[in-house]
């Protein structure tokens, strides 16, 4: 991965802006490169907020639904070491409860059994 | 039948003692006494070596000694034994010269000499214009304790007042950035905006895609 495109997404990452996680979204999460979406998927996370946690959690083909296994195991990795863990278990909850897709739920299954074991 | 069997006598010799050939042609001095079970006689060997029962052990400590004592020199360093030459040199010229030399001649002798013959009074005013003058020059240095110490704190906070100004803003703050664009122009960081972030990052994409193609 192209060594500007990372500072770009630490850069994106470290900002309170909403802005920032449109972009994020829009640029990395459907980039063709799979570091970019692996990179961009953890930056999400990391900013540990509902809208940035909702992109990687209910979206298929993004964070834990890519296609990519190391996208989508980055991602879960992320997760896991994320240290207030509420919002991403609200958000797998309602996903759990409320996603019309089967497979997405199937994961958000998942990830919250590994979230209870860890 | 007969040869075959001369044959086999033969083989079967051979078999049991396998070294009965080499042991024949061996030039070896021991010869095999060794190997069967007999000491070697020491006399035999070593010609004249007989165990000198008589000799005192006070003859082979001392020749030991001697030994040592000649090891020992040989280990010295050439430097050592010029040091002290030089010190037994310099002995001799310090007595030659106390010997020859008056010792009211000596130069700290002679001053301690001259102080205690001075007049008393002359010393003891030289004394004094020496502490005067000394205590005049920390009663200058220590003048500024006189200043009222609001006009103290003005003059500190009129020299400080550059720490409230932003750095950036300086004159001195404005050189350093001009000369950090100029080595880094297009730094990534978190002070630009997400729209300057957004441009660059597609400028990324657009220059990655051209190199593709």
């Amino acid at each position: 991965m192209n060594k500007n495109v990372a500072e770009i997404i630490d850069a994106l990452a470290a900002h309170q802006d909403h802005a920032s996680i449109e972009v994020l979204e829009e640029l990395g999460t459907n980039s063709p490169d799979n570091e970019v979406r692996e990179y961009t998927s953890r930056a999400l996370v990391r900013k540990n907020v509902h809208d940035s946690l909702k992109i990687v959690i209910i979206n298929q083909g993004k964070g834990i639904n890519d296609l990519s296994p190391s996208v989508a195991m980055s991602t879960i990795n992320e997760i896991l070491s994320l240290k207030d863990k509420s919002e991403v278990i609200k958000i797998l909850d309602d996903t759990i409860n409320m996603h019309s897709d089967e497979a997405v739920k199937e994961n958000a299954r998942s990830v919250k059994s590994l979230l209870a074991l860890s | 039948m007969a040869k075959i069997n001369n044959v086999g006598l033969n083989l079967g010799q051979k078999i049991a003692n396998p070294f009965k050939t080499s042991r024949n042609s061996t030039t070896n001095p021991f010869k095999y006494s060794n190997f069967e079970g007999n000491t070697l006689q020491f006399a035999d060997v070593f010609e004249g070596f007989e165990p000198q029962k008589n000799t005192g052990k006070l003859k082979m400590i001392s020749s030991s000694v001697a030994g040592s004592m000649t090891k020992l020199k040989s280990l010295l360093p050439e430097s050592i034994v010029n040091f002290v030459n030089r010190v037994r040199e310099g002995v001799s010229n310090a007595w030659n010269y106390a010997k020859n030399t008056n010792i009211s001649d000596v130069k700290g002798i002679k001053t301690i000499n001259e102080v205690m013959n001075a007049d008393i009074l002359e010393l003891g005013k030289g004394i004094s214009d020496s502490v005067s003058t000394l205590g005049k020059g920390i009663s200058d240095k220590m003048s500024f304790l006189n200043k009222d110490v609001r006009e103290v704190g003005k003059d500190l906070s009129d020299k400080m007042a550059f720490l409230n100004t932003d750095v950036a803003e300086t004159e001195l703050g404005k050189k350093w950035n001009a000369l950090i664009s100029k080595i880094i122009p297009n730094k990534i960081t978190k002070d630009k905006s997400v729209d300057e972030l957004k441009a660059m990052w597609e400028a990324e994409i657009a220059a990655s895609t051209k190199e593709a193609a």
